[in-house]
């Protein structure tokens, strides 16, 4: 009796099987037609659109649109980020369990306490389950026009997703020296600066600044609903398919991206520097400098601004708020609109799903010249591709690829398959550099050919990160695709676009609710995937 | 001394949160003695804000107070924040007066319409040589312009369902171009198969050659009650009255009159009154838009 080369056959056919019979139908529902990029009609298009990139809009009155819109997006981020950092620090401390009086002691408590971070953990996920650009449309109808929409769209959604991590980075170091604190009588604060602070300073700052480079790009994606800066002028650029003025935002956007990055880069680089004992931050004169910094760019960008949140806080202000809100409720759960939404909200997880894979497939493509395997000018060239790729936002890939592709789901695909290549083909990259290459070298010393070492020397050792950056990415992207139909890019996007343009709120907050269920549902899914992955692997 | 200027520092941050936040409630200005104004944004601003400065100018003369004009991009915001008492003035399509009417209860007062907004229409066009009717356009990609717009979307999708399209399931796709001047560059692009506009702004588009001769017209709509000047229902009785004269007063003879009415694309301002409007809101009724 024989035995079968690959003892692992059958495992591999049925997980090929499987892979085919979920996949098919979400080809299906994406309308998936990579063909159509060649018709003649949609060459058309894009040439046409494309041709007019040449030359950019350098008028001086356009330029001088452009200067004030760059500063606003800027000042947007500056100022979202100050506020998301405002609303998740009482909520990191009070969600995190590291912090918990009632943990301690067997007091009457300890289940209050339980049920109250319970419940504000939804709210979180509430918070940052949703888009920013949903929270953003929203605020523009409430608030009106212009930037403090997209201030307090990126305060909640990035104060959610602040207090979240905030609360993971406190709660993964030591806990010892607060809990000790505690115990001694000492208070919250006390705990949190003296107990918790000194270990996790560095990252918690690093993260932040990390966060407030996500904000300048999300900044600029708001600004598609009417929520100021960069994005509102390529909106309307785009709309009109104004070719040379879309060069120019572009250009910018791009310089704009890779500034904020290489400030980001350079301040958490200080801090990796700064850090003193035990990993805590000395505080210096340098520390003061960037204090000064930080506190003239806040108030320079609530200046700027002119947010007007005062008008909020009076009593009309209040009650019209309440009842724009209480509006949306109840949800319209009539069978027509529910099927209506579920068809939005298949066609959103194959746009999800396909793009995010499609993404993997081109990312690691892509990583290989960029991880320096064909030389300097390969690596050279294709990171800069990957940069380019990601630093154009989803949205703007998904108005351009609505011309290349027609308007629908396939436009979608493409826009997220385009950005996601260029983060995972970085991230990709990266571990394959760190990837030992004994087994690779002793394949190729064995005589095996490059292609075969490469599968079963490196590609192994690899596999499950990479498995588990694109699971990442799909968590994000499902978030992503759910807004993409703004543009024409199908999913449940146009659906609440147009519903909230027509005042049906009913049936608008059904929309919100799915995107919400579907986040969280795709977050559960991934984090099964990575956890069977991790176990099959391990 | 480590902990301790840690401790200020943490504290520096905190305190210059919360000061960005509360100075900035602080010096928020109120806004007594100006008109703010504004208009849905039917066409790309830029052009917008060109049409409305010398009516600007004109009104701040006529009413002797400050006349603001406020960009929007959302024709959804316009109405809301009028409900909301954030704007004075507001140029309506018909469907968003229907709209505003609605969310202010009723208290918002339409006051001057153009002579043409009475018997207003809108073109579907092509630039696809196999459409040569309405009927032609089923199964293909369609463009509207902004989902709240009266005769960019509300009233041609009426229209197609007298005719037996249903927008909803008879066409391939259907896009939101966001504004009438983005659905021709939509169609002229091929981004969409066909698409509808309002006639006066077709009709301004070619007057300045604007329109790629492959885009051709084939219907028109029946006419109806569009585009109107309102205000909010709680501003003074007396400045309403002066907004309503200084609209009315507009004369063509007058050179300086003639320049702000060709921008408006107007013969002259006429009153109206919300029954005009009534018509919109049954067509909105039937072709499902308002519920």
């Amino acid at each position: 009796m024989r035995s079968p080369r690959d003892p692992a056959a059958p495992v591999r056919a049925a997980g090929l099987l499987l892979a085919i019979v979920v996949l098919w139908p979400l080809a299906v529902i994406g309308e998936f037609h990579p063909w159509v990029l060649f018709e003649a009609q949609n060459l058309k298009v894009m040439g046409g659109f494309l041709s007019a990139f040449l030359p950019p809009d350098t008028s001086g009155e356009f330029l001088a649109h452009l200067g004030r819109a760059t500063l606003e997006t800027l000042a947007i981020a500056t100022a979202g980020i100050a506020l998301a950092f405002v609303i998740a620090v009482p909520l990191a401390m009070a969600t995190t369990r590291a912090l918990s009086i009632s943990r301690i002691g067997p007091g009457a408590g300890q289940r209050r306490g339980e049920y109250l971070r319970a419940a504000l953990r939804m709210l979180l996920v509430v918070l940052r389950g949703l888009p920013e650009l949903v929270w953003a449309l929203l605020f523009v109808r409430v608030f009106g026009l212009g930037p403090a929409a997209g201030v307090l769209a990126l305060g909640l959604t990035y104060g959610g997703m602040l207090a979240k991590v905030y609360g993971e980075i406190l709660e993964s170091g030591d806990e010892r020296p607060a809990r000790a604190l505690l115990e001694a009588g000492g208070g919250r604060v006390q705990a949190l600066c003296y107990g918790l602070l000194p270990g996790a300073s560095q990252e918690l700052t690093s993260y932040t600044v990390y966060r407030w480079e996500c904000a300048v790009r999300a900044s600029v994606v708001m600004g598609f609903v009417g929520a100021g800066g960069l994005g509102q002028l390529m909106d309307q650029s785009m709309r009109m398919l104004n070719g040379g003025e879309a060069a120019s935002i572009l250009f910018t956007f791009l310089l704009l991206v890779l500034a904020a990055d290489a400030l980001s880069a350079v301040l958490r680089r200080q801090l990796g520097d700064a850090g003193g004992y035990g990993g805590a931050l000395a505080f210096g004169p340098r520390t003061l400098v960037w204090l000064a910094l930080l506190g003239s760019a806040l108030v320079a960008s609530y200046g700027w601004l002119d947010l007007g949140f005062s008008a909020l806080l009076t009593r009309d202000a209040m009650a019209s708020m309440a009842s724009y809100f209480m509006s949306f409720f109840p949800l319209d759960l009539s069978a027509p609109w529910l099927a209506k939404v579920a068809r939005g909200s298949l066609e959103t997880v194959a746009i999800s799903a396909l793009g995010t894979l499609l993404a993997a497939a081109c990312g690691l493509l892509l990583a290989l010249p960029a991880c320096g395997r064909y030389g300097q000018a390969a690596e050279q060239a294709t990171r800069f591709l990957l940069n380019a790729l990601r630093s154009v936002p989803e949205l703007v890939w998904a108005t351009l690829m609505a011309l290349a592709a027609g308007l629908g789901p396939f436009a979608g695909i493409l826009a997220l398959a385009l950005h996601t290549s260029g983060v995972l083909g970085r991230l990709f990259a990266e571990a394959l550099q760190n990837a030992p290459s004994r087994p690779r070298d002793a394949l190729l010393e064995a005589g095996s050919p490059a292609a075969a070492a490469f599968l079963y020397g490196t590609l192994p050792q690899v596999s499950p990160q990479l498995i588990a950056y694109s699971l990442y990415r799909w968590e994000m992207n499902i978030r992503m695709a759910a807004i993409l139909g703004f543009v024409g890019a199908g999913g449940l996007g146009q659906l609440l676009y147009v519903e909230l343009s027509l005042f049906h709120h009913a049936q608008a907050s059904t929309v919100i609710a799915a995107m919400l269920l579907l986040s969280i549902a795709v977050d559960a899914a991934s984090a099964w995937l990575r956890r069977r992955l991790g176990s099959v692997t391990a | 001394m480590f902990h301790f200027s840690r401790r200020l520092a943490l504290k520096g941050v905190l305190a210059c949160a919360l000061a960005t936040v509360f100075l900035n409630t602080a010096t928020a200005t109120a806004a007594d003695a100006v008109l703010r104004v504004s208009a849905i944004p039917d066409e790309a601003p830029t052009e917008l804000q060109r049409k409305f400065a010398p009516l600007g100018k004109y009104l701040e003369k006529e009413l002797g107070m400050k006349v603001s004009f406020v960009p929007a991009s959302d024709y959804a915001a316009v109405v809301e924040a009028l409900a909301s008492d954030k704007l004075d003035l507001v140029w309506l399509g018909g469907f968003t007066f229907v709209q505003a009417s609605i969310r202010t209860k009723g208290t918002a007062i339409p006051l001057v319409q153009r002579e043409e907004d009475a018997r207003f229409t809108s073109k579907f066009i092509t630039a696809d040589a196999n459409i040569r009717t309405l009927a032609d356009t089923r199964g293909r990609v369609f463009a509207f312009g902004s989902p709240s717009s009266t005769s960019g979307h509300l009233m041609p999708r009426y229209f197609l369902m007298q005719d037996g399209i249903n927008a909803d399931t008879d066409f391939k796709n259907v896009a939101f171009s966001g504004a009438h001047d983005a659905t021709l560059a939509f169609v002229a692009s091929g981004k969409a198969d066909a698409g509808v506009l309002n006639a006066s702004v077709w009709k301004k588009l070619v007057e300045q050659q604007k329109v790629d001769p492959k885009v051709r017209v084939i219907a028109t709509t029946p006419p109806y009650f569009d585009y109107n000047w309102t205000v909010r229902g709680d501003l003074d009785p007396a400045l309403i009255k002066k907004i309503a004269a200084a609209f009315l007063k507009l004369d063509a003879g007058n050179p300086e009159h003639a320049e702000i009415l060709a921008l408006q694309r107007a013969t002259k301002f006429i009153p109206t009154k919300k029954d005009n409007y009534d018509g919109i809101e049954q067509a909105a009724k039937a072709a499902g838009l308002l519920k």
